[in-house]
């Protein structure tokens, strides 16, 4: 990084706002008849990072209680994971991490 | 009958038949116009490059808005909001990612042997699925049971009407994406 020496970039740095502390959201994909159980699978492999054994569990979760709790972190993160989900084709959406969110 | 695709040493290899090719061709071709935007994009150079689109709404068409759904449940104004939001930001950008796999995919479409690497097995998969998610629309599958009783339907001789025809037509492109999930699924065992 290079720091600037003009008095009044410093100035404006020094008062700008603080973001707000990171509250943890999370990304919960929703069950359709649609989607194929492989694929679902392969996208949470694919996409997360996340093993076989890990996808399968999170794509049945999706397929039986109707919606799986498949990632958390900050707000800007889970939502640009809902944007790949809707890439993809699976129903996702985003929410602040609350029990209820666990499914 | 297309042969499933499958994966192997030369990777996910697949072969279609001169009128599965058709088929598939005026499916991505339909969802594509589905997609395009109905303005062009921003004048404003900045707002183009983010892709931010202030002109969006909520999609009345139930398969158009299953292809770009809300980020967050709307259950009152305030989240309906953050939804439009959302949408304003990123709606142009998805609309292209789509097309973008729906074209690549029809380009593969002019030779009948498919062979592919990673990325356009991605494509394909992708395009496969938002074909089946409009068909879907169309033949109100709204829960296991419709799926299940529009399984039933395999026999092209019952193709009678409208309904059937999308029925079977859905039937043939759910069968061709399961075969080449498989062979994704293999490959990705692989390292692929």
């Amino acid at each position: 990084m290079t720091v600037s020496t003009a008095p009044d970039l410093a100035r404006e740095t020094h008062v700008q706002e603080r973001s707000a502390p990171d509250i943890p959201w999370v990304l919960v994909v929703w069950n359709d008849p649609v989607n194929l159980m492989s694929y679902v699978s392969y996208v949470f492999q694919s996409y997360f990072g996340y093993s076989e054994a890990k996808a399968g569990k999170l794509m049945m979760q999706v397929h039986t209680e109707g919606r799986s709790a498949v990632a958390h972190g900050g707000k800007e993160k889970m939502e640009a994971d809902a944007a790949a989900m809707h890439g993809f084709g699976l129903w996702a959406t985003v929410q602040k991490d609350d029990m209820n969110a666990r499914g | 009958m297309a042969k499933a695709f499958k994966y192997g040493r030369k990777g996910i290899t697949g072969q279609l038949e001169h009128a599965e090719r058709d088929l598939l061709r005026n499916l991505f071709a339909d969802i594509v116009d589905m997609l395009e935007p109905d303005s062009p994009a921003h004048a404003d150079p900045l707002a183009a490059m983010i892709g931010l689109d202030m002109d969006v709404s909520v999609p009345t068409d139930p398969a158009l808005k299953r292809l770009l759904p809300d980020v967050v449940k709307a259950v009152d104004a305030a989240t309906a909001g953050a939804a439009l939001e959302f949408r304003q930001l990123t709606e142009r950008s998805l609309r292209e990612t789509k097309i973008g796999a729906l074209r690549a995919a029809a380009l593969d479409l002019d030779s009948d042997k498919l062979v592919l690497d990673g990325e356009r097995a991605k494509h394909w998969a992708m395009a496969l699925n938002d074909v089946r998610l409009v068909l879907a629309e169309r033949l109100s599958i709204r829960g296991e049971a419709d799926a299940e009783r529009i399984h039933q339907l395999q026999d092209w001789s019952q193709a009678d009407d409208v309904d059937s025809y999308l029925a079977l037509v859905y039937n043939f492109v759910s069968w061709l994406q399961e075969a080449l999930v498989q062979a994704m699924l293999l490959s990705l065992k692989d390292g692929d």
